[in-house]
């Protein structure tokens, strides 16, 4: 089984758009797929309908009282399950310290599904937590979309000490989301990212108000838009990042 | 632990299940949504012994169309099933629906979590079409108050305009609940809103795939026999149903689907040899010199291309041994060795279409149908054969103890001087005396039965890894031999100069191991077990 996350320590970049449309084409292509929404706000559980509630709440999950593979809910796309949010989850930093080997909970956790996955993709909340270390002790793959803007570039040096630091080892892979190419600043910021520090991917998703739609449609783009420029753009994202 | 996966019941169609009627039951609790009704074509896949239903999984090759449009694809489901229901699909692939033919072996499946699925249960047999069935079908989602499916329906009806011979036979409509993860409350309302419609469940409906005739199975527990009827009876049963594999398998062997065809062929002809010779006194008196040349014959005709077959599975393993060489340096062998293949084909083909083989086939079927329908008692006129008929139990007892003793007499004869040629015949003994216990095992005490095999399968496990490292470096002398008059470059010569040398070491250790298994088969135990078997002989 592999694992995924969308991660990055700003908010609003693109994170549950990435986690959402590369997990419904990761099923496609008929892997078993998990998507564990563990941001609070539960947009990638409102996407796909489900009601953010998981029973027992985060600290159920994080204690074992609840088997994750118990409140696992299919998604409407025939292989792709969801763990859906739950409010309760902006307390799960609070859980986690209660526990022994509070940085590696998520790991054991998803690793009771791993007979009924191949992929696992989890959309992480925007933020430097326990949560976040357990992210990177569970992951395969860190995807970190970034905006290209001076200041993401910041962050982006940020998250590869936080990660150097916290003692995981996941592959770090940075892509640039909601990108306009008619901006020089963007422009400049994609050329200019340095490249030694992680892999920055070729593909480059475009701010396209067919992505926008997703939540108002509630479904993955390349579900209602297949032929799409945004399903198009995700799809040879995935092509870069799918796990072999 | 994760929760248990979902599983589907179907429900067996009355004339009522069709879509207003599922539509109108629902209604009252869903949002209900049919989809469009689509013409499925559903080919339903397995290996000629059935390894996949035998491993509680399902594949079928769904094309949607009758026909398919030209470019469609076509999914390939692979399934388990639990008793009676049926699980989700465990793994997907798309095919171009022009892309696969069947029988085709895994390697031909595009890559991906379904050919990694199936490769270690159908391992070298090829996949066949064990069914073919067209169906209308309609999926049918009900929905909740957010617009999520929460349960699917599957209407699944005859194609309507079937004009094939199996349309008279084809299943009736029915209705499957497909239960969605984490859904469990709407899937069985659903079942009580349709059982209330009428819908009965059903009970292990696979879409009708059939088994297909004279699949072979493997042995299975024996049919009863009674004991004290005439062996010659037993003997006439066990040979019919090797002339029947011969018969089944023969296809398969003609079209080389897979290597298997010819390994099981050759297995029936070696229970057929083994098994005329265990009855020798109880069979009719022509049968020996009339049969056994002729099987024998049929045996000789199958061994070449066997022996290559093996050498070609082999060959990637072997490829893993060298430490000199590369393992491309192996394929001007690989190329000697299909040449080869090609040629013993041409020879093997050439005798099982021969004349000879047509008389054998046939007279011995009526040979058969004859020895089952003598008399158990000689008549008083008759003259043919006037020995009274041996039971069956005490055939079993003398053919299992007399093979015993040989197995045993030959055995200890071995020395560590002893040429390989000691070990070979011995390696035929202990095939005879697997085989006495397999025929007989009907009337034979079935615990006593699996125990001696098991004694005397470790032996066989010895001479058979010796016999065949013997037989592959010799091969190998003779492929370089071939080879080298032909130019084959010295890397290849010298790579399989290390395959002989790793086969020299095989051998050696096998015959090592010789001493300790043959211990443990004639140890008191054991021994015991075998006269037990053999009468207390």
């Amino acid at each position: 089984m592999k694992v995924l996350a969308t991660y990055n320590i700003k908010g609003g970049v693109g994170k549950t758009s990435t986690a959402v449309n590369l997990a419904y084409l990761c099923a496609r292509e008929g892997r078993r797929t998990l998507l564990w929404d563990l941001d609070p706000q539960g947009a990638a559980t409102y996407v796909f309908r489900v009601r953010p509630k998981v029973r027992g709440g985060g600290k159920a999950l994080v204690t074992r009282a609840q088997p994750l593979g118990a409140v696992v809910k299919a998604t409407d796309y025939d292989g792709l399950d969801l763990v859906p949010a739950d409010f309760s989850y902006r307390n799960m930093d609070l859980d986690l310290d209660d526990t022994t080997k509070r940085t590696r909970r998520l790991r054991q956790l998803l690793h009771t599904v791993a007979d009924d996955y191949d992929v696992v993709f989890l959309d992480c909340p925007p933020s430097v937590s326990l949560v976040s270390e357990n992210v990177l002790h569970a992951v395969d793959t860190l995807l970190v979309p970034l905006i290209p803007a001076a200041l993401s570039l910041r962050t982006f040096e940020q998250l590869v000490r936080f990660v150097a630091d916290s003692g995981g080892s996941p592959e770090m892979v940075a892509f640039f989301s909601m990108a306009d190419r008619r901006k020089r600043l963007h422009r400049d910021v994609i050329d200019a990212i340095p490249r030694d520090g992680a892999r920055v991917a070729h593909t480059v998703i475009p701010s396209l108000a067919m992505i926008e739609q997703m939540a108002q449609r509630r479904e993955p783009v390349p579900a209602f838009a297949p032929t799409s420029r945004a399903a198009q753009c995700y799809g040879e994202l995935w092509a870069e990042v799918c796990p072999r | 632990m994760s929760s248990p996966t979902p599983t589907i019941q179907p429900y067996d169609g009355a004339a009522h299940l069709d879509l207003p009627s599922v539509a109108a039951a629902l209604s009252s609790r869903f949002d209900v949504h049919p989809g469009v009704r689509r013409s499925v074509r559903r080919v339903h896949l397995d290996t000629f012994d059935r390894r996949l239903a035998r491993a509680g999984l399902t594949l079928v090759q769904c094309t949607a169309g009758s026909p398919a449009p030209t470019g469609s694809t076509a999914q390939l489901v692979l399934t388990r099933t639990r008793g009676s229901a049926v699980g989700p699909p465990s793994a997907v692939a798309e095919v171009p629906d022009t892309g696969l033919r069947w029988p085709a072996l895994v390697g031909a499946l595009p890559p991906g979590p379904l050919r990694d699925q199936l490769q270690p249960v159908i391992g070298i047999r090829a996949l066949m079409a064990v069914a073919d069935q067209r169906r209308q079908v309609r999926r049918i989602e009900l929905r909740n108050a957010d617009a999520k499916t929460v349960v699917r329906l599957e209407l699944d009806e005859p194609a309507a305009s079937s004009a094939t011979a199996a349309s008279a036979t084809a299943s009736p409509a029915s209705v499957t609940v497909l239960p969605l993860r984490g859904y469990p409350e709407p899937a069985r309302r659903a079942a009580r809103i349709l059982t209330d419609l009428g819908a009965d469940l059903g009970q292990g409906r696979t879409h009708g795939a059939e088994r297909p005739a004279g699949v072979l199975v493997g042995p299975g527990a024996p049919a009863p026999f009674d004991g004290t009827a005439p062996g010659r009876t037993l003997l006439a049963r066990e040979l019919a149903e090797f002339a029947t594999a011969m018969r089944e398998t023969l296809p398969g062997l003609v079209d080389d689907v897979d290597t298997e065809f010819l390994h099981d062929f050759r297995v029936a002809v070696r229970r057929t040899r083994s098994t005329l010779k265990l009855g020798r006194d109880a069979l009719p008196a022509e049968f020996p010199s009339r049969w056994e040349p002729e099987f024998r014959w049929l045996g000789d005709l199958t061994t070449p291309v066997r022996d290559l077959d093996v050498y070609q599975l082999d060959l990637p393993a072997m490829a893993g041994w060298l430490v000199a060489a590369e393992p491309s340096a192996l394929e001007p062998l690989a190329a000697h060795l299909d040449r080869r293949r090609t040629t013993a084909r041409r020879t093997l083909l050439r005798g099982v279409r021969s004349p000879r083989f047509e008389r054998l086939m046939t007279q011995w079927q009526q040979a058969l149908t004859d020895l089952d329908q003598q008399p158990s008692e000689p008549r008083p006129d008759s003259v043919a054969d006037e020995r009274p008929p041996v039971s069956a139990r005490r055939l079993a007892h003398r053919d299992i103890a007399g093979a015993f003793r040989r197995v045993a007499r030959d055995g200890r004869a071995i020395t560590p001087q002893s040429p390989g040629e000691a070990l070979h015949d011995l390696r035929k003994r202990c095939k005879e005396l697997r085989y006495a216990l397999e025929v007989f095992a009907p009337v034979t005490d079935p615990a006593l039965s699996r125990r001696a095999v098991k004694d005397l399968k470790s032996v066989q496990d010895v001479l058979g890894r010796f016999q065949d490292a013997e037989v592959q470096r010799h091969a190998l002398g003779e492929c370089a031999a071939a080879m080298m008059a032909g130019g084959t470059p010295a890397e290849a010569v010298l790579a399989m100069g290390e395959l002989t040398a790793r086969l020299e070491t095989a051998q050696r250790r096998a015959r090592a191991e010789f001493d300790p298994a043959f211990a443990r088969l004639i140890r008191p135990a054991s021994a015991e077990r075998m006269r037990r078997l053999g009468g207390n002989r």
